[in-house]
C-alpha cells in the first residue's frame, strides 16, 4: 500500500512523474499548469529526486529539450496547457512521429480568442491528429495512476509513442484531494528503467536521426505508427490490468462503464465531468429513467469497438464534449463515437451537448436534463439538436 | 541492408553520396614544377577533393571536385588552372 | 601543429558527395568543423543549405560518418540542450555537442531558442554559418542581410530598392549572454577559422561556445564560385564582417589598420549591383561605427 496523502491534481501529476524517475524535466509556466512544474523544481532543488531540471524559456523549447534527451536516452516529463500547447505544437507532432516515448501532463484548457485562462478541453481536442496519445482523467487518484501508467504505455516496443495525461484545467488542476500515493518500489517494480534504444544518437553507433524520407518510405513510417495506435489499445488493457494487480485500482482500460448493463439511454462523458455525470444517472434511476455512463479515457487511440460495445442494444445516446467541432456544430467526441458506430448509427436516438466552455459549469441539472431527454427521444432514431449548457 | 521496422526514421545503412564530378564544366590541373607544396588548396577547397600524400605534397583528385575554381583563384603561385571539361587538355 | 597540418591530418567525417553550390561557403565551413571535432560528436543540422545538401541522410543512409539529426529550423538549441544534458547525465562529456546551422535558424526564427540556451549556458558549441539569407529556398532576405541586398523577397523594384534595413549584428548580441566563448570568423582566414573551431569546442565542455561565421555564397550573393574566397576575404578586410574573439579575458579585435572601403568590397557582388553612393555611404558608417565599438571593447 502506499502512502495517503491529499494533494492538487497538478502536485499529483508532480508526485507521480518524480516516482517515474525522470532523467530530464522541462520547467516553463502556464495557467493552469505552472505548479506541476513548479513541484517538481522544488523536488529537484531540495535534492528530492535526482533529474536535470532545464528551465526553459517557452514551451516550444520545453518540447524540443525534452526531445533532444529522449534522442539521447533519457526518460522525460513536462507539462503544458491551451497556449503553450499550441505553441509547442511543431516539436509536439515530431515527438510523435519520430516515435519516441515521453508522458506529458496537460491541465486542459480553452483556446483563445475569447481570452481566456479558464478549463475546456479545446487545446487536447485540437491535437487529436497529432500522433500521441491521450488519456482524460477525471480525479487526482488517476492523475497520478496514469502519469505512471503513461510511462508503461509509451515505452511498451509494440507502442512508443508519447502520452498526454490530461485533465480539466482548475476543476481537477488546483482542486485537492485524497490520493494514494505508490511508495517508489512499488513503481520501481511496476515500471523499469529506461530500455528503448530504437533512437539512441550515439558516436559509437553513428546513424542519421530522421534522414530526409521520400513519399513511399513515409508512407511505411505512418502506417506503422497508426499500427502502434491500435496496439496501444491492447497494451492500454494490460497496462490497466497489471497496474490494478498490484495497486488494487483498475480503471477499465480505454473506457470505464457506469450502470450501463441494463440501461436504456446512455451518456458519454469524458474527463473531470464524469462524476457528476455519474451522480445524474443515480438521479435519472431514482426517477425510473434507465440510465448509463460511458466514460471515455481513451480519446486516442479512440476505443471505437469497446464503445460500440457498451451501446450495442441501448436506445439512445448523448455525447457531452467540453469543446467543439467547429463546422459539425457539435463537440468532437460525439462525432467519433458516431464514427464508432457507422453500422448501427440510425438505430440510435442521439445528440451532442457542449458545456463547460472557458470555466463555465457543466451542473448536474443539466447533465440529468440531458438524459431525461434522451429519455423522451429514445424511441424515434435519428440526430437531435446540439445541446448547448447555457449558464445564463 | 538491415531490416527496416520504419518505427523512428533512421539513416544507418552506409552514407548517401552523389556523383558531384559530374556537375564539373572546368577541373582544375596542378603544375608540379609550380606547386610549393603550402597546402592552401587543400585548405580552401570546399569539398576536400584536395589531399596531402604521405610524401608532404598535395594532389587533386577528381572524384567528387564540383570544379568550383576556388583553388586555381587561391594558389598564389598560379600552380592550377582551370581547363574545359573533355578539351583533352 | 599547423592548422593546414590539422586539416591534411584530420578526417573528413561528411559525405564526400554533398549537393551544395559549386564554392559553396558552407559546405568548406561544415566540413572544416567537424574535422576539428572530429568522429566523438553528435551534430545538430537544422533545415537549410547544408541539410538540404543531403548531409542529414536520405532515405535509409547518413549523409555523415557521425550521429546526425535535423532538428526543426527554431529549435536547434533547445534540442541540443537536451542532448548535451543527457550525455553529461551519462558521464559522456568527452562527446562534442555541435550545432551547424544557417543565419535563418539562428538569428531569426531560431533566435529565442539559442538565446536561451546561451543564457542557461548549455554546453556545446553552435556555429552559424552566415551567409546572409535564406539560400536553401531560394536567397530570401534574413535579418543578417546588409542594406542594399537584392534577395527573392527584397528584389531591386522601380520603387523599393533591394533590403531596407542594416543587418542585425548577431556576434555581439551573442556575447552578451555571458557566454565561454563567443567569436567571429571566416574562412578567407582558414589558421583563425581553425583555431577558433578548437577554443570553442575546449569551452564547449565548460558552457556555450559560439561561432559565427562568414559563409560566402556565390549562388545567392552572385558572383563566379572561384571568388568565394576572395569575398569572404574582403568582408574582412574591409571591417563589413571583423574578427574578433571573447572569452574570460574579454573582447579581443583582429586590428585591421587599413581597411578597404566598403565600395571596394562590394565590386562585383551581384546582389549589390544597385547600391546607390548613399546607401554605400551608409553601410560604411555602420561598418566603421560596429569596428569602433569593438575596439572599444576590446582595449585593454
Amino acid at each position: 500500500m502506499g502512502k495517503k496523502v491529499v494533494l492538487t491534481g497538478n502536485y499529483s501529476a508532480s508526485e507521480a512523474a518524480a516516482l517515474c524517475r525522470p532523467d530530464l524535466i522541462a520547467a516553463y509556466p502556464i495557467t493552469p499548469q505552472s505548479s506541476v512544474v513548479e513541484y517538481l523544481a522544488g523536488m529537484v532543488h531540495n535534492g528530492k529526486i535526482d533529474a536535470n531540471l532545464v528551465q526553459v524559456e517557452s514551451e516550444h523549447s520545453a518540447c524540443s529539450v525534452v526531445q533532444g534527451a529522449v534522442a539521447a536516452g533519457g526518460r522525460v516529463f513536462t507539462a503544458t496547457s491551451a497556449q503553450g500547447l499550441a505553441l509547442m505544437y511543431e516539436p509536439y507532432f515530431r515527438m510523435s512521429t519520430l516515435r519516441f516515448p515521453m508522458v506529458m501532463a496537460l491541465a486542459t484548457r480553452e483556446m483563445t480568442s475569447p481570452e481566456t485562462v479558464w478549463s475546456g478541453q479545446q487545446d487536447a481536442m485540437s491535437v487529436r491528429e497529432a500522433g500521441w496519445i491521450q488519456v482524460y482523467c477525471d480525479g487526482n487518484q488517476e492523475i497520478v495512476d496514469m502519469v505512471i501508467q503513461g510511462y508503461k504505455i509509451a515505452e511498451n516496443e509494440k507502442v512508443l509513442l508519447p502520452v498526454n495525461v490530461c485533465y480539466d484545467g482548475f476543476y481537477s488542476s488546483h482542486l485537492t484531494e485524497g490520493v494514494d500515493l505508490p511508495l517508489q518500489e512499488e513503481v520501481d517494480r511496476f515500471l523499469p528503467a529506461v530500455h528503448f534504444n530504437h533512437c539512441v544518437l550515439d558516436p559509437e553507433k553513428p546513424f542519421a536521426l530522421d534522414p530526409l524520407t521520400p513519399g513511399p518510405l513515409m508512407m511505411k513510417y505512418r502506417k506503422s505508427h497508426l499500427d502502434a495506435m491500435e496496439a496501444a489499445l491492447t497494451v492500454i488493457e494490460e497496462v490497466d490490468k497489471e497496474f490494478g494487480d498490484q495497486f488494487g485500482r483498475y480503471y477499465g482500460g480505454a473506457i470505464s462503464e457506469y450502470r450501463t448493463e441494463d440501461a436504456d439511454v446512455v451518456i458519454l462523458t469524458i474527463g473531470g465531468m464524469t462524476g457528476t455525470g455519474m451522480d445524474a444517472v443515480d438521479l435519472a434511476r431514482e426517477q425510473g429513467i434507465k440510465a448509463g455512463l460511458v466514460k471515455i479515457r481513451f480519446a486516442r487511440p479512440f476505443p471505437a469497438k469497446r464503445i460500440a460495445k457498451a451501446l450495442a442494444g441501448k436506445k439512445a445516446f448523448a455525447v457531452i464534449d467540453r469543446s467543439v467541432s467547429f463546422g459539425w456544430s457539435t463537440g468532437p467526441m460525439y462525432m467519433e463515437t458516431r464514427a464508432a458506430l457507422t453500422d448501427v448509427d440510425d438505430k440510435f436516438a442521439h445528440f451532442s451537448a457542449i458545456g463547460g466552455l472557458g470555466g463555465a459549469d457543466i451542473s448536474l441539472d443539466r447533465m440529468l436534463g440531458t438524459i431525461k431527454k434522451l429519455d423522451t427521444v429514445k424511441n424515434e432514431p435519428g440526430q437531435k439538436e446540439t445541446q448547448w449548457y447555457m449558464t445564463d | 541492408m538491415a531490416e527496416h521496422l520504419h518505427i523512428t526514421p533512421i539513416g544507418n545503412d552506409g552514407i548517401y553520396c552523389l556523383d558531384t564530378a559530374s556537375w564539373r564544366v572546368y577541373r582544375p590541373v596542378m603544375d608540379k614544377e609550380k606547386c610549393v607544396d603550402c597546402g592552401i588548396c587543400l585548405a580552401y577547397c570546399p569539398v576536400n577533393a584536395i589531399i596531402g600524400t604521405s610524401d608532404k605534397k598535395y594532389e587533386i583528385t577528381y572524384d567528387y571536385c564540383k570544379g568550383c575554381g576556388i583553388c586555381a583563384n587561391e594558389c598564389k603561385k598560379g600552380a592550377i588552372t582551370m581547363v574545359p571539361e573533355g578539351s583533352g587538355k | 601543429m599547423s592548422y593546414i597540418d590539422v586539416l591534411r591530418e584530420a578526417k573528413d567525417v561528411v559525405t564526400p558527395g554533398m549537393s551544395a553550390c559549386q564554392g559553396c561557403g558552407g559546405e568548406l565551413i561544415l566540413r572544416t568543423v567537424l574535422q576539428v571535432s572530429g568522429k566523438n560528436t553528435i551534430v545538430g543540422i537544422p533545415p537549410g543549405c547544408m541539410a538540404g545538401a543531403g548531409v542529414v541522410g536520405w532515405n535509409y543512409a547518413n549523409g555523415l560518418e557521425i550521429p546526425v539529426h535535423i532538428p526543426l529550423l527554431d529549435n536547434t538549441a533547445s534540442f541540443l540542450t537536451g542532448v548535451s544534458q543527457m550525455y553529461e547525465r551519462k558521464g559522456r562529456t568527452d562527446v562534442n555537442i555541435v550545432a551547424v546551422a544557417g543565419d535563418g535558424a539562428t538569428a531569426d526564427c531560431g533566435f529565442q531558442s539559442l538565446s536561451a540556451a546561451a543564457e542557461r549556458n548549455e554546453k556545446m558549441l553552435y556555429v552559424c554559418y552566415d551567409n546572409e539569407g535564406y539560400m536553401n529556398t531560394g536567397y530570401q532576405r534574413s535579418s543578417t542581410t546588409s542594406r542594399g541586398s537584392r534577395t527573392s523577397t527584397t528584389p531591386i523594384g522601380s520603387v523599393i530598392n533591394g533590403k531596407q534595413q542594416h543587418q542585425k549584428y548577431l556576434p555581439l548580441i551573442m556575447s552578451m549572454h555571458g557566454l565561454e566563448y563567443c567569436a567571429t570568423a571566416s574562412p578567407s582566414h582558414m589558421a583563425d577559422l581553425v583555431a577558433k573551431v578548437q577554443k570553442g569546442l575546449a569551452a564547449s565542455k565548460k558552457g556555450f561556445a559560439y561561432l559565427h561565421v562568414f559563409s560566402p555564397c556565390p549562388t545567392g550573393w552572385a558572383y563566379k564560385s572561384e571568388k568565394a574566397i576572395e569575398v569572404a576575404r574582403k568582408a574582412v578586410a574591409s571591417n563589413v564582417f571583423p574578427l574578433w574573439e571573447m572569452d574570460e579575458n574579454g573582447y579581443k579585435l583582429t586590428e585591421n589598420k587599413n581597411p578597404i572601403s566598403v565600395a571596394e568590397f562590394v565590386q562585383g557582388i551581384g546582389k549589390f549591383k544597385n547600391l546607390t553612393p548613399e546607401v554605400i555611404e551608409s553601410i560604411q558608417k555602420v561598418a566603421d561605427a560596429r569596428y569602433e565599438t569593438l575596439r572599444k571593447l576590446s582595449a585593454k
